[in-house]
């Protein structure tokens, strides 16, 4: 590895991100992964446990805190996280900054994960899950609940658009499996790509929807959440606090694999994302400090109290992971980027958390801490995401790299692993030389 | 002469842009934001100087909706601490530290004229009839989201916590027992009169003719629930300040029309997403031409299969 430090003030060509390539040469199952899958069955057996028990044995949830982690966290700030397929494709699909497209394929399959493990204990949340059905009959709906908004846009948005977005992967790993599956591959991309236009577009305008909505929910709470966050503007501030959290989760993710799996970084793509999150974070902070000005509640902010700190806190990380991203922007120190994706991502987890739960103050004497099996539950969920991320990234072509890893993964196959036949990926064709041979014979 | 898609997708948006912005901002002159009450809202007064805190009410609303008695204070009373998942009427004492004014005070749902319940119910499981006013909750339809317990302002609705098949409890003022010609439990066995049952514009005028025979007897001679939170079907009367019983002052806008005002507004009619969705599909139509092009580009100059 170059080391993470070093100044990069030209970029080398051969860094550049020319395409998307899966992880090779690292064993799939190990002992990290081996954790996951642990945590994950730990969690299917808690889950089979609280769908006899009902909610209130497993959980720390009570009548004055109806919710809990699962939804306050698992949902409300980790598809927050997930919203890479929202932001980052905006930024380059609508706004046009075309190399982020390097990054869209990490984008969707994040966003993809995080939606669908949340979307997944959502209805493990829900009291009474075989309701679900009702979101069928649109006539049903109450078009004005944000609650249904967000649960009704969420599951077409990852059950529809984001998936349909994540198709191109697979189809590419078919397309390489084997020369006779071509031809089929080739007529399903041509039709998937003359719907995408409609696809990308509602795949932009769902997560809008409800991720603004997702900041809509507490309004209704009104007076029982802390006035440093109760504001009519909480939906603009809900999806502004998605969109830069994603390009952290999205950029932070992508650092990090490069990292583990040793890749060179494209310090063009990267700068470009840093720059987009700290111009997305500072606009967010000063929305937030007007709003909080202009209703008269700053002087809560220097009360003596948990709001106050937990607000400090948020403010700290959002606002210094901002200043550490734009620094990074001028002395290119890759250790410096990647911490503020992480301080600023925290610090936003950390928005989007408290009005349910840091600055919920539903009676005085109320209290909320998630049990054990609560946790645990969680934590499996989120492994699942991961679980699934390591799987897809080290058998599709997800994770970008620069051109010449395309042609190591390639010789790493032809000569090191010639009797893998499912990782026939490069059997036929990686430079694509065989339809110019099959078209001579 | 024929028209260019051009031509016809610039006419709509000429068209479209002003349409979804007009019912978008104009909302509120489309559609009045005053709550109208239901045409046979029923609901109940209670004055907290005539209750005398025997719980008669409790037990006869237990025995009204069916449900076991609440012991697990001390395994012999029917004494629940508070509203929950097999009580829907409660009694409550507010007893200030110091010296005298106290007061009892009856919890039970509001049947708020706008209730956030209600509103932020998914698929209306918590609907409010649209003759008697009254909120239930229809089990079929529920999810068990509990988006009804945080979005309540008098924190009413509770969630069964165990089991496998939970439910949501709420007064609803035994709409079965209404339909024989019954009074609800509560108000059946009350015996000073300290809650009564009736249509709302007869309990307003009785609770109106009480403030005037004794003025300065209630609190600011106010009844609570008049217009408070758009106004409720439950009323209160009360000595001592409203507030110090648990009811909030929510102000005389609903709370679902304070807060959801420009949420309502965005998805009216769903014109202005529609509007964002067209125009994001002409955006991006041009814009994955271009990038499909430059892919192709790519794949002739490397001869890798270009990745879109």
């Amino acid at each position: 590895m170059s080391g993470t430090t070093t100044n990069f003030p030209t970029q080398t060509a051969s860094e550049r991100w020319e395409r998307a390539v899966p992880v090779y040469g690292f064993p799939l199952v190990n002992g990290f992964f081996l954790g996951l899958l642990a945590l994950v069955v730990i969690a299917m057996v808690l889950t089979g446990y609280r769908e006899l028990a009902g909610l209130g044995p497993v959980s720390g949830m009570n009548d004055a805190y109806g919710w809990g982690i699962w939804k306050t966290f698992n949902v409300m700030v980790l598809t927050a996280l997930g919203s890479g397929a929202f932001a980052v494709g905006i930024a380059a699909w609508v706004f046009r900054r075309k190399r982020l497209h390097a990054l869209m394929r990490m984008a969707l399959l994040t966003s993809f994960l995080a939606y669908a493990c949340g979307l997944l204990l959502l209805g493990i949340d829900a009291g009474r899950p075989w309701n679900f059905y009702w979101m069928v009959f649109p006539w049903k709906w109450n078009m004005h609940s944000p609650l249904a908004e967000v649960a009704i846009c969420m599951s077409i948005y990852a059950m529809l658009p984001l998936a349909i977005e994540n198709i191109p992967p697979v189809l590419e790993r078919l397309w390489y499996f084997d020369s006779r599956l071509r031809p089929g591959v080739e007529k399903i991309e041509k039709r998937l790509y003359s719907i995408f236009p409609y696809v990308i577009a509602a795949a932009y305008l769902l997560p809008g929807m409800h991720q603004s909505s997702l900041g809509a929910l507490m309004l209704l709470a009104g007076e029982r959440v802390h006035p440093l966050w109760q504001t009519p503007w909480l939906s603009i501030l809900y999806l502004g606090a998605a969109c830069f959290m994603s390009f952290g989760c999205v950029a932070g993710t992508t650092m990090l694999c490069c990292l583990i799996w040793k890749r060179g970084m494209d310090m063009e793509v990267l700068d470009d994302a840093a720059q987009i999150t700290s111009y997305l974070i500072f606009g967010w902070m000063g929305l937030r400090l007007l709003d909080i000005l202009f209703r008269g509640a700053l002087l809560t902010a220097f009360h003596l109290d948990r709001f106050a700190g937990v607000f400090w806190l948020e403010m700290l990380l959002v606002g210094f992971g901002g200043w550490l991203l734009w620094q990074s922007l001028k002395t290119h120190q890759k250790r410096q980027m990647f911490l503020g994706y992480v301080l600023s991502s925290a610090g936003g987890m950390i928005y989007r958390f408290s009005p349910t739960t840091l600055a919920f103050r539903p009676n005085p004497e109320a209290l909320y801490f998630p049990a054990t099996i609560e946790i645990l539950v969680s934590l499996g969920f989120i492994s699942l995401g991961v679980l699934g991320f390591l799987i897809a990234v080290k058998r599709f072509a997800i994770l970008p790299a620069p051109l010449h890893e395309w042609h190591s993964m390639a010789n790493y196959f032809r000569f090191r692993r010639p009797y893998i036949r499912w990782t026939g990926y490069f059997k036929y064709g990686h430079f694509g030389e065989d339809e110019v041979e099959e078209a001579n014979s | 002469m024929a028209i260019t898609r051009r031509e016809l997708i610039t006419g709509v948006a000429k068209v479209g842009v002003p349409a979804a912005v007009v019912t978008t901002v104009g909302a509120s002159a489309l559609q009045t934001e005053t709550i109208p009450v239901p045409s046979a809202a029923v609901g109940l007064l209670y004055d907290a100087t005539k209750c005398i805190g025997c719980k008669a009410c409790v037990a006869a609303c237990a025995e009204a909706n069916d449900t076991p008695p609440d012991t697990r204070g001390d395994s012999l009373h029917q004494a629940p601490s508070d509203l929950n998942e097999v009580t829907r009427n409660i009694i409550k004492l507010y007893k200030p530290e110091h010296g005298s004014g106290f007061s009892f005070v009856k919890r039970q749902c509001m049947h708020c004229l706008d209730p956030a319940c209600a509103a932020g119910c998914p698929f209306q499981a918590l609907h409010k009839d649209p003759e008697s006013g009254i909120v239930g909750w229809t089990p079929e339809k529920c999810i068990g989201c509990r988006y009804c317990t945080i979005t309540c302002p008098y924190h009413i609705p509770r969630f069964q916590w165990a089991g496998f098949n939970p439910r949501v409890t709420k007064c609803e003022l035994r709409s079965h027992r209404l339909e024989k010609g019954l009074k609800p439990g509560c108000t059946s066995v009350c015996p000073t009169g300290a809650v009564i049952f009736g249509p709302r514009p007869v309990l307003l005028i009785e609770a109106k003719r009480r403030i005037q025979e004794s003025p300065g007897k209630y609190y600011q001679d106010r009844v609570y629930g008049e217009n408070d939170n758009g106004g409720t079907q439950s009323l209160y009367l009360s000595a001592v300040p409203f507030e110090k019983l648990g009811l909030p002052e929510l102000g005389m806008e609903s709370v679902p029309a304070r807060t959801l005002r420009w949420q309502r507004r965005f998805y009216q009619y769903f014109a202005l997403p529609a509007l964002l969705y067209a125009g994001l599909v002409q955006v991006i139509r041009k814009n994955l031409k271009g990038h499909e092009q430059e892919a192709h580009e790519h794949e002739k100059q490397t001869g890798l299969r270009a990745q879109l």
